[in-house]
C-alpha cells in the first residue's frame, strides 16, 4: 500500500462526502436539532400527561348489597387523604345496568359487591384495554386495601385488643446502598449503547453508500480504474473516510445527548427534584466510550462498505444496508437483556460486545483484559472486513454487471443452462438455511417424534440440498462426486477412518482433562431419546441416516461448489470446519471439524461421495454401539473405561497414526480407473 | 512505448430468444471482442472504426486494463521493447479517456487535478507547475476553480482530457472522445491528438465519424461483430476497395464481412459495447 495515493483518496473521499449536503444533513441537522426537539416534545407531552392525571377526575360507580352503602361513603371520606377525585356516579338510576354503562365509557370503573357466606366481596370491574380505567382501577384497588385495614383495626379494637401491636408486629424498611452515581450510571448503561449505535450506524451508512454505489453511479468509479490505484488502497481510503464521517456523527450525537442531559441534570436540580450527583466520577467510562465509539465506527463502516460495495446502485445498495441496520440495532439492545453479561465469548460476539462494555463501564465495573478483548476484536472484525472486500471487489464484476460472490438461486431456472457448478454465494445460503432448518424445524421434530424426528431432521437436510441442487440445475456427478469406488480405495477408506477415529478419541480426551466443562455439553441430551428404541431404529436414525444425509450436503454440495471456486486443500478444510460449526458445540467444532477434513479429503481425493458416507456410517454406528454396550464392554476391556492413562493414549495413538498413515498411503495410488474422466 | 494485443477475447452472457420454446429466452455466451491482435505505436494516431455494439469500448476497456480479457494478453512496452509485467505499472502510462469515465463534479477542477497528481506521485512543486501547463494548454482558466458539476459540455470535456494529461502518459486511449461536442469543442481534441502524436506518444482512438478518422489517422482498424476486418492506412483501404471515401470503405467492407459470414462459418458472432 502506498501511503501518498492513500492520503490523495482519503482527502478527495472526504472532500466528496462533505459537499454532499444530505450527509451534512444526517450529519448535523439530526442530532443537534431533531434529538432535542424530540427531546423537549417528550418532556412536554410526560409533564402533560402527568398534570392531566392528577387533575383528572374519575367516574365510578358502586354498588352494593345493602343499606347504607358503606363503601361509598368511605371512597368519600377517604379521596381527599389520596388526592383522589371521584364523581360517584349512579349507574342504577341513569342506566339499567353498570356494565354497559363501563363499555359506553359513562364511568371509568365499578365496584360491585357479592353476595357471600361468610364476608363482604367486592369485585373491581375495569377496562384493561383504557388507560384511563385502568388507572380509576387502580385507585378503587388502594381504597379497598385502605378499607379492609379499617375493618381489621375496627375487629380488633372491638375484641379488646392492640390492632397496631397485632397488625404490624414487625416493622422495616429498604436502605439502598448504592450511589447516585450507580444508579444513574446503570440508567446510562440501557441508553447510550443503543443511541451511540444508532448514531454511528447513520453516520456511517449514508457515505458507505454515497463512496461505493454513489460513485458508481455517477460514473466516476470506472475513472479511478484507469488510474494506478490497488484494490486495497482504494477500499481502505473509502473504509477510513466512512469510519472518519460516522465517528464525527457519533461525537455530535453523543455531544447534544450530553447537553440535554446537563440540561435536564441542572433543571431537576434547579427544581430540587435531583439527588447530588458526581459527573466527573463518569469520567473513566466516557473516556474508554470515546475509544469504542472510534473502534465501532470502524467495525461499522467495515459491515456498510460490504454491504454496499456490491451493489450496483444507489438503491440496491440501501436495500442491503438495512439488514445490517436491523441486526446492529438488535445487538445494541443486548444491553437491556438481564442474564447477558460481558464476558470472554460475549466480548467476541460484534456490536453485543461495544453494548455490554458501555453498560458495564457506566455501572463502575472495569475489566482490562475485557475492555481489551472488545476494543481489539472491533479492529480485528473491521480488517477482516477489508480483507474480504478488497479480494471480492474486481473492477469487473463491479462496473460491467456480474455480482461477485455468485447467487445461481437469484436466476430463473429457465435462464440456467444445465451442468452447473453452484457459487459460493450458494453455498453460503445453503447453510445458513440448513442450520436454521435444524435450529427450528429439527428440534421440533425431535420434541414431537422422539427418535423419528432425528429421521425427520436428516430428511429434511437432504430434501433441501437436493432441491436447491436441483433448481440451480447443478451437475450432479461432478459436485456430488458420483462415482463409483474401487476396492483399494474402499480399504483405504476404510484405514483412514479408523486411524482417525482413534486419533480423534486420543484428542477428545485431552481436551476434556483440560477443559472439563467442555465435556458436560450436549452428550446428556440425547441419550434420553434412545431408551427402549429398538436398535435397528437407532441404527438407522444415528447411523445410517446422518451419514447419507449429512455427506450428501458436506462432501456433496459445499464441498462441490468450494473446490471448483479455490484450492482443493481451501476447499478440503473450509468443509470440514463448516461440518464442525454445524454440530454448534465448541468441542464438537474442533473434534468433528478434524473428522470433517479427513472425510472431506477423501471424498475429494477419489471424487466419490460413497467413501466418505461409508466412513461417516462406520463413526456415527462405533460410537452408537460404545454407547449401547458400553457394560459389557468396558468388562472385557477395561481399558475402555474412564481416563485414558499414558501408556494405553500412546498406543492408541501409534495405533492411529499407522492406520490413518496406510489409509492414505493406499489412497495414493492410482489405478487404471483412478484417473478422472 | 507501444501497447500491443495477443489473441484478445472477451466473453458475454446474452440473453436470446429460445427458438425451441415460444416466448421464452435462454443465456448465451457470446464474444464481444473475438481474437483482436493489435499494436499501436509511438508517433501514430491509431483508429479504431466500427459501428455500435461493434466491440471496440470493450476492447478498449481491455487495453486500459479496466476489463480482464477472457482470453489472450494486453502488454505495455518501453522503448527498449521490455515488457511492464507490473500491471498498477502499466496503468501508469496510460491516459484512458471515454463516455463513462466521469469527473468527480463535487470538487473543483483544481482539485480534481491535484488528487489525480498526488495520486501519480508527483511532488508538490511539480504538482503546481503541471496544472499551470495543462490549464493553459486546455483553457481552463476561466473555470479551474468551479466545481465540476457546474461545468458546460465542452468544459467538462476539457477537464476530462486534463485529467489525463496530468501524470503524462505515452499511450492515450480515448474512447469516442468527439461524441457529441460541437465543432469547436471537438477540433480542439482532434488539435491535441495531432500534437500528442507529434509528440512521440501513441494514440488509440475509437470513433464511428469516417470523415474525422479519415483525415486524422494514420492507421485504421475496422471492428466487426468483435473482430477485425481490416487493417491499414486509410489510403490503402480506400484502394483496396476501390472506394472515394473511408464511409464507402466501410460499408463495402461490411457487406464483404456478412457475404463471407453466410457462406462461411454461418455462426455470427455480434458485439455489444
Amino acid at each position: 500500500m502506498n501511503g501518498k495515493i492513500l492520503k490523495a483518496l482519503y482527502r478527495k473521499e472526504m472532500l466528496d462526502i462533505l459537499r454532499d449536503k444530505k450527509t451534512i444533513l444526517m450529519m448535523i441537522v439530526v442530532p443537534l436539532i431533531l434529538y432535542p426537539l424530540i427531546f423537549m416534545l417528550s418532556m412536554y407531552m410526560a409533564s402533560s400527561m402527568l398534570t392531566a392525571s392528577t387533575s383528572k377526575s374519575y367516574r365510578v360507580s358502586v354498588q352494593e348489597v345493602a343499606e347504607p352503602q358503606e363503601m361509598e361513603i368511605f371512597l368519600l371520606e377517604t379521596e381527599k387523604e389520596h388526592d383522589y377525585d371521584f364523581i360517584i356516579v349512579d349507574s342504577y338510576t341513569e342506566h339499567r345496568d353498570s356494565e354497559t354503562a363501563l363499555r359506553e365509557g359513562e364511568i371509568d370503573a365499578y365496584l360491585i359487591q357479592s353476595v357471600s357466606e361468610n364476608k363482604p366481596y367486592y369485585e373491581i370491574a375495569y377496562l384493561a384495554s383504557e388507560t384511563d380505567s385502568q388507572t380509576a382501577a387502580g385507585m378503587l384497588q388502594d381504597m379497598m386495601k385502605d378499607y379492609r385495614d379499617k375493618m381489621r383495626r375496627e375487629l380488633l379494637e372491638e375484641q379488646g385488643l392492640d390492632s397496631e401491636q397485632i397488625l404490624s408486629p414487625v416493622g422495616y424498611a429498604y436502605k439502598d446502598l448504592s450511589s447516585n452515581e450507580e444508579n444513574a450510571g446503570n440508567l446510562l448503561g440501557y441508553m447510550i449503547p443503543f443511541l451511540m449505535i444508532t448514531s454511528i450506524l447513520m453516520g456511517a451508512m449514508y457515505p458507505a453508500i454515497d463512496t461505493t454505489a454513489g460513485e458508481k453511479e455517477r460514473g466516476t468509479l470506472e475513472t479511478m480504474l484507469t488510474m494506478p490505484v490497488r484494490n486495497l488502497e482504494l477500499i481502505t481510503a473509502k473504509f477510513l473516510a466512512t469510519s472518519t464521517v460516522a465517528v464525527a456523527a457519533a461525537f455530535l450525537n453523543l455531544l447534544s445527548m450530553g447537553l440535554l442531559g446537563a440540561y435536564t441534570y441542572s433543571s431537576m436540580q434547579y427544581a430540587g427534584s435531583a439527588g447530588g450527583l458526581n459527573v466527573f466520577s463518569y469520567l473513566p467510562a466516557i473516556l474508554i466510550m470515546l475509544l469504542c465509539v472510534i473502534v465501532f465506527a470502524m467495525f461499522a463502516s467495515g459491515a456498510c462498505l460490504s454491504a454496499c460495495i456490491f451493489a450496483r446502485s444507489f438503491k440496491e445498495a440501501q436495500n442491503y444496508t438495512s439488514p445490517v441496520m436491523i441486526i446492529f440495532m438488535l445487538g445494541g439492545m443486548a444491553g437491556m437483556i438481564p442474564s447477558l453479561r460481558l464476558n470472554e465469548t460475549t466480548a467476541l460476539i460484534p456490536v453485543v460486545n461495544i453494548t455490554l462494555l458501555i453498560s458495564e463501564l457506566f455501572k463502575f465495573h472495569f475489566d482490562l483484559s475485557l475492555i481489551a478483548m472488545v476494543l481489539f476484536s472491533n479492529i480485528a472484525y473491521a480488517g477482516v472486513t477489508i480483507v474480504l472486500m478488497t479480494r471480492f471487489f474486481s473492477s469487473e464484476n463491479i462496473l460491467f454487471g456480474d455480482a461477485a460472490v455468485s447467487l445461481k438461486l437469484m436466476e430463473a431456472r429457465k435462464d440456467m443452462k444445465a451442468k452447473q457448478i453452484p457459487g459460493v454465494g450458494d453455498v453460503i445460503l445453503l447453510f445458513s438455511v440448513l442450520l436454521l432448518v435444524i435450529l427450528f424445524a429439527g428440534s421440533l421434530a425431535v420434541v414431537r417424534l422422539g427418535i423419528c424426528g432425528l429421521l425427520v431432521e436428516q430428511g429434511l437436510l437432504f430434501a433441501v440440498t437436493a432441491f436447491y441442487a436441483w433448481y440451480i440445475r447443478t451437475d450432479a456427478v461432478k459436485v456430488f462426486h458420483l462415482r463409483r469406488p474401487r476396492v483399494f480405495s474402499v480399504i483405504a477408506a476404510v484405514l483412514c477412518w479408523a486411524g482417525g477415529y482413534l486419533l480423534i478419541q486420543v484428542l477428545a480426551n485431552g481436551l476434556m482433562g483440560l477443559f472439563p466443562d467442555l465435556s458436560q455439553e450436549n452428550t446428556q441430551m440425547l441419550v434420553g431419546l434412545w431408551e427402549g428404541v429398538p436398535l435397528w431404529l437407532l441404527v438407522l436414525a444415528v447411523a445410517v441416516f446422518p451419514a447419507v444425509c449429512e455427506e450428501t450436503v458436506f462432501r456433496g454440495f459445499l464441498l462441490g461448489a468450494l473446490e471448483h471456486k479455490y484450492s482443493a486443500p481451501a476447499a478440503v478444510i473450509v468443509t470440514g470446519l463448516l461440518f464442525g460449526l454445524y454440530h454448534m458445540s465448541l468441542l464438537q467444532f474442533v473434534l468433528i471439524g478434524l473428522l470433517g477434513i479427513l472425510f472431506s479429503y477423501v471424498a475429494w481425493k477419489e471424487q466419490c461421495i460413497w467413501l466418505s458416507i461409508l466412513m461417516h456410517f462406520l463413526n456415527n454406528l462405533t460410537s452408537l454401539l460404545l454407547q449401547q454396550f458400553e457394560e459389557p464392554i468396558t468388562k472385557r476391556i477395561p481399558a475402555l473405561a474412564g481416563e485414558m492413562n499414558g501408556s494405553t493414549v500412546f498406543f492408541v495413538l501409534l495405533a492411529g497414526a499407522v492406520l490413518l498413515a496406510a489409509g492414505l498411503f493406499l489412497l495414493q495410488f492410482r489405478g487404471k480407473r483412478g484417473e478422472l474422466k | 512505448m507501444r501497447i500491443r494485443a495477443e489473441q484478445l477475447c472477451k466473453k458475454f452472457n446474452r440473453m436470446v430468444a429460445d427458438g425451441n420454446r415460444k416466448g421464452k429466452s435462454r443465456q448465451e455466451e457470446f464474444y464481444a471482442v473475438d481474437h483482436v491482435c493489435l499494436e499501436a505505436k509511438g508517433g501514430e494516431i491509431l483508429g479504431v472504426l466500427g459501428p455500435n455494439g461493434a466491440g471496440k469500448t470493450t476492447l478498449l476497456r481491455m487495453l486500459g486494463r479496466l476489463m480482464e480479457p477472457t482470453q489472450g494478453q494486453v502488454s505495455v512496452l518501453d522503448d527498449e521493447g521490455r515488457i511492464l509485467t507490473d500491471e498498477i505499472e502499466a496503468k501508469r502510462h496510460i491516459g484512458y479517456l471515454s463516455e463513462n469515465t466521469r469527473l468527480y463534479k463535487r470538487l473543483s477542477v483544481r482539485e480534481m487535478l491535484k488528487t489525480i497528481a498526488e495520486i501519480y506521485g508527483l511532488s508538490t512543486e511539480e504538482q503546481q507547475e503541471r496544472i499551470a501547463r495543462i490549464a493553459e494548454v486546455m483553457k481552463l482558466q476561466d473555470f479551474i476553480d468551479n466545481r465540476i458539476e457546474r461545468l458546460s459540455t465542452g468544459q467538462t470535456q476539457r477537464a476530462s482530457i486534463a485529467r489525463c494529461l496530468v501524470h503524462a502518459p505515452e499511450i492515450y486511449i480515448f474512447d469516442e472522445p468527439t461524441l457529441g461536442l460541437d465543432i469547436l469543442s471537438s477540433e480542439s481534441i482532434i488539435e491535441f491528438m495531432r500534437g500528442e502524436r507529434d509528440r512521440g506518444r501513441a494514440v488509440l482512438y475509437s470513433t464511428h465519424y469516417m470523415e474525422e478518422a479519415q483525415y486524422l489517422c494514420d492507421r485504421i482498424l475496422m471492428i466487426y461483430r468483435g473482430g477485425i476486418i481490416a487493417d491499414g492506412t486509410p489510403e490503402a483501404l480506400m484502394n483496396e476497395t476501390g472506394t472515394e471515401n473511408l464511409r464507402e470503405t466501410f460499408r463495402v467492407l461490411i457487406d464483404q464481412t456478412e457475404q463471407g459470414l453466410v457462406s462461411g462459418r454461418g455462426t455470427a458472432k455480434e458485439g455489444e459495447a
